[in-house]
């Protein structure tokens, strides 16, 4: 189970960015500091917080290989400074202003090395983990984890969310079998011929105690009254009886049946059970009563919603999201789009946490964790490749690579279901909107 | 051109009318003042209000209670010969049904800057994707429909777990002008207005608000 990255995480979250740092003699460190607070403009505008504004040289990235100085040569102990982003000054500027001052002008007789200015690259914004910020600390610069995270869950959110739904309390049905569940019930539907094979489970959690309030499957093949034998051909067949719309619609009609005295209109929505499974949740009574639409609702899918789907759960204002097949080509809540940690690269909407939408969700891929680790590693290869070799590449260690090493990986991990390699509008199992 | 020249705007503007009548019955029974109707060969076949109040179901939007009318009595391969005219124009979810279902063009009033699919946030009637794009055209009687959700709005909703009192809120009857809509989202990128915001700043404010919450 993997927690998904939002748009804004995969736009910035490896964004890199240049800087200056320079040794200097510990007790010198304040002063030179405030030399260049007071010189420097506009330090203010980007946000370092999370990067260690002096390291020791102990704790700088390995790949530094700082020759080992021995306290008996007489050196007095040192610090490196992060100076400031290199956009703010040219490197000659910079020099020219600490060369002015004690212990780099030539009146000082303190420090008897010469002024050696680094320009190294760091990472822009705050990680959002702490086994991020021990990754950058190595690759980057000593980094800090202030258990933030401005581009997407409260990082404490998303830890609670994860043992609830990873560690289950007791009578409280685990996260294999919720999978379990939604997967038959795709398969029912699917073996009267009505859908495809995809299914939706809600669950409520209260005063953590969870029930089971709606399972559906997919039914947009189920035979129209309208349709004669040539019509039933279309292949997207009725949109609205994809598994999510008809769970959801499901608990609007539980609602107003436990609810309220107020029958539901029965408009032609394919939101009652066709199964005998979708049936045995429906008719029982399990929700709370005077619940708003699917507020903090949890929702355990087999695959990734469409972008029809994934607005609806938006709309319905759902809590926690658990998909197993990501959808490369029809999906609507991943986020990525030039590469990713968890499977296949997809349109990149990101609908579970966009700031610009009303309601935010967290999200979950439920088969990664094994992919997720390997693409870590490799990222970590690339970075300390990448630092190896001073280039114009060097500030974007992400972009150096194609993303065809990534597709062929991922295909052996999530399985037949996706064929990234296949182009948009192909007729396969990812063109389909779920 | 989601705001282009419309033309032969008195035909449609017809529909529209149909379309606008529609709000104003949501209006009156307490929905969110959107109505619609599907004009295939000049015949209205589907109309639909927003009944997600009644419903208790937040995806109920005017234009699946028409899709749900109009499965009923034709098959979905019809759409494909089939306008929409709605008095706001779809929200991302719409936008992505009407586009799997094969609409042919869709005619709206006013856009909706807070889910809209169809330039209003999104462009999801126009992005690349497995199924092919559907045209729009926004403006039709867009004052109208501007006021209709206006009328609604300063009403309180009685139904949202925390009802906002709005007993002090003035009907307003200026309307702007239009501001240029996004054009494309591609590839579910960020619509340009996003680009231009301060993103670190706004990054350093939600990580305060954070930090003091926890405190």
């Amino acid at each position: 189970m993997v927690h998904l990255k939002t748009k804004e995480e995969c736009r910035l979250g490896n964004e890199t960015i240049r800087v200056y740092t320079v040794e200097l003699p510990s007790k010198h460190a304040e002063g030179i500091l405030k030399v260049i607070k007071e010189n420097i403009e506009g330090q203010d505008v980007i946000d370092l917080q999370h990067l260690r504004r002096f390291a020791k040289p102990k704790y700088l990235p390995p790949h530094w290989s700082l020759p080992v100085r021995k306290r008996t040569e007489g050196r007095p102990p040192t610090l490196y400074l992060l100076v400031c982003p290199a956009n703010l000054i040219s490197l000659k500027d910079v020099h020219d202003l600490l060369l002015q001052h004690p212990p780099f002008c030539s009146s000082a007789d303190s420090w008897a090395y010469p002024l050696e200015i680094k320009e190294i690259t760091v990472p822009m914004l705050a990680p959002t983990s702490p086994e991020q910020a021990a990754e950058w600390s190595e690759l980057y610069w000593p980094t800090f984890y202030r258990k933030t995270n401005p581009f997407g869950a409260h990082p404490s959110s998303i830890s609670k969310a994860e043992s609830e739904l990873q560690e289950p309390a007791t009578d409280n049905i685990a996260l294999p079998d919720m999978m379990k569940l939604a997967e038959e019930a795709g398969t029912a539907t699917e073996k009267l011929g009505y859908g495809i094979r995809t299914g939706c489970v809600i669950v409520e959690r209260v005063d953590d105690k969870t029930e089971i309030i709606a399972v559906a499957g997919d039914a947009r093949l189920k035979p129209l009254p309208s349709e004669t034998r040539e019509d039933a051909s279309c292949t997207s067949g009725n949109v609205m009886s994809h598994a999510v719309m008809r769970a959801v619609g499901m608990i609007g009609r539980k609602r107003l049946r436990v609810a309220s005295s107020t029958q539901a209109r029965d408009a032609f929505f394919l939101d009652l059970p066709l199964t005998p499974l979708e049936q045995q949740y429906f008719e029982r009574d399990n929700l709370k009563p005077d619940g708003y639409l699917c507020l903090k609702l949890e929702i355990f899918l087999t695959h990734e919603p469409c972008m029809m789907c994934s607005m609806a759960l938006v709309h319905s204002r759902v809590g926690r999201v658990i998909f197993e097949h990501r959808m490369s080509r029809t999906g609507g809540l991943t986020a990525e789009m030039v590469r990713n940690d968890t499977g296949p690269v997809g349109l990149g909407y990101g609908l579970c946490w966009r700031k610009e939408l009303n309601w935010q969700f967290m999200c979950w891929e439920y088969t990664a964790a094994e992919y997720a680790l390997r693409e870590k590693e490799k990222e970590k290869a690339r970075v300390l490749n990448g630092n190896d070799t001073e280039g114009p590449d060097e500030d974007h260690p992400e972009q150096n690579t194609t993303t065809a090493t990534t597709i062929c990986t991922s295909n052996a991990i999530t399985g037949s279901h996706d064929d990234v390699n296949a182009n948009l509008g192909m007729p396969s199992f990812t063109s389909i909107h779920v | 051109m989601v705001f282009g020249p419309i033309p032969n705007r008195e035909y449609h503007e017809g529909f529209m009318r149909k379309a606008i009548e529609m709000a104003e019955l949501a209006l009156s029974s307490d929905e969110t003042p959107v109505g619609c109707v599907f004009v295939h060969d000049g015949e209205v076949i589907g109309r639909g209000i927003n009944g997600t109040n009644a419903s208790l179901n937040g995806t109920r939007h005017a234009e699946f209670v028409a899709l749900a009318e109009i499965m009923a009595k034709h098959p979905p391969s019809i759409l494909k010969d089939t306008d929409l005219y709605v008095t706001v124009e779809p929200c991302i979810m719409c936008a992505s049904a009407l586009r799997q279902f094969g609409i042919r063009a869709v005619y709206f009033g006013c856009l909706n800057d807070r889910f809209g699919g169809c330039g209003g946030v999104m462009t999801v009637h126009s992005d690349p994707g497995v199924d092919p794009p559907y045209p729009v055209y926004g403006g039709l009687f867009r004052e109208e429909a501007i006021m209709l959700l206006r009328k609604f709005y300063v009403q309180e909703n009685n139904k949202a777990p925390d009802p906002k009192p709005k007993k002090n809120r003035e009907l307003k009857t200026e309307i702007l002008p239009i501001t240029t809509p996004n054009v494309a989202t591609p590839g579910g990128g960020t619509p340009s207005l996003e680009l231009n915001k301060p993103i670190l700043e706004k990054a350093a404010v939600a990580a305060k608000a954070q930090i003091t919450q926890m405190k």
